[in-house]
């Protein structure tokens, strides 16, 4: 089974059929351009399956982000073939955003990465023009880590603190 | 350790293991989705390493995403996956499908795909309850074609596939298959 996190307001859990319509309609919107771009349903549908997938071939992945029973995005471990490193990553979907679920959720899914996952660093891979999702990244106490690879040109390496600092 | 996500059979014929898609699966998949062996399916020359990769992660999501999806299939002689088979229902598809590709250019004629088939449009009728069964085809894959006419399917015209340029053809029913 996926792991399930759970946190003040949130619960994160593992990605299931019911929550293909939210995920398809964040692809259909212009919010989609900084998540790998606009996608039309068929897609969409393919890079849903592709995050469960995740899990199963990485063992571990994007939950689900729920809050009062609703999906309100993702958020999570990212690896897929050809990142340079393992990257913690967030989708948060059309009307909640700015009340601090990404960053709740975040901070949980970094806790279990550098807890039960093993993981000694983590990156976030952001796209220069997303201008939330950086100052979602500092809040979270990562800075800008010039000498890492990318996994793209539009993007800039954010690094997290280190499993010390965040327990500290 | 790895969550189990995927509920998937094993399923056996003579010849052959089929099982869940796994990490493994990827080191013969890839260099088979980057060929001009899968122009069919959506590979191709031009496609990366990444695209590789995004594909084993689909066939293994769409299993929780539908209750079903393709299984892997290995040779009891040897450890290589050589294809993946069996259901399919992405987004946008018209109706289930039985789909079947062979990924190791060296395991083709020598009746694996016809032998996996067999067994998972069996499968497919006896434990998943479907009644009917489609399989797309590009009208230029020949050898697809051929499997399909040595599994008894016939071309539906009134059928229509994912893409323009898909032939359906119809699988014999489950009440024909099963009898």
């Amino acid at each position: 089974m996926i792991p399930t996190l759970t946190t003040e307001r949130l619960i994160l859990r593992g990605p299931e059929t019911r929550d293909w319509p939210a995920f398809r309609d964040f692809f259909a919107s212009d919010r989609a351009v900084h998540a790998g771009g606009l996608k039309d349903a068929k897609q969409a549908w393919t890079f849903f399956a592709a995050e469960i997938g995740h899990w199963h071939l990485r063992g571990f992945g994007m939950w689900t982000v729920e809050q009062d029973g609703a999906p309100i995005g993702l958020v999570g471990c990212w690896y897929p073939e050809t990142w340079p490193e393992r990257e913690i990553g967030w989708l948060i979907w059309d009307g909640f955003e700015g009340r601090g679920f990404a960053a709740e959720a975040a901070r949980a899914a970094r806790a279990h990465c550098y807890g039960p996952f093993g993981w000694d660093t983590a990156v976030s891979y952001i796209h220069r023009d997303n201008t939330r999702s950086i100052a979602l990244a500092e809040r979270l106490g990562c800075q800008r880590d010039v000498g890492a690879v990318h996994p793209n040109p539009d993007t800039l390496v954010f690094r997290h603190p280190a499993p010390a600092e965040v327990a500290a | 350790m790895t969550p189990h996500v995927v509920d998937v059979p094993v399923l056996e014929t003579e010849r052959l293991i089929l099982r869940a898609p796994q990490a493994s699966d990827f080191d013969v998949l890839a260099p088979f989705v980057m060929s001009d062996r899968a122009n069919f399916i959506g590979g191709g020359v031009d496609k990366d390493i990444s695209h590789a990769w995004r594909i084993l992660a689909i066939l293994t999501g769409h299993w929780p995403l539908r209750g079903y999806g393709v299984f892997v299939l290995v040779p009891k002689d040897g450890d290589a996956p050589i294809g993946s088979m069996g259901p399919w229902y992405p987004e946008g598809w018209p109706e289930p499908e039985l789909s079947w590709t062979i990924w190791d250019a060296n395991a083709e004629g020598k009746g694996y795909a016809f032998e996996a088939m067999v067994e998972i449009r069996r499968y497919a009728y006896a434990v998943l309850g479907w009644e009917t069964a489609v399989s797309y085809i590009d009208a230029a894959n020949a050898r697809s074609i051929a499997l399909a006419e040595r599994m008894g399917c016939v071309i539906d015209a009134d059928a229509n596939g994912p893409d323009p340029d898909d032939v359906v053809y119809r699988h014999p029913s489950a009440s024909e298959v099963l009898a």
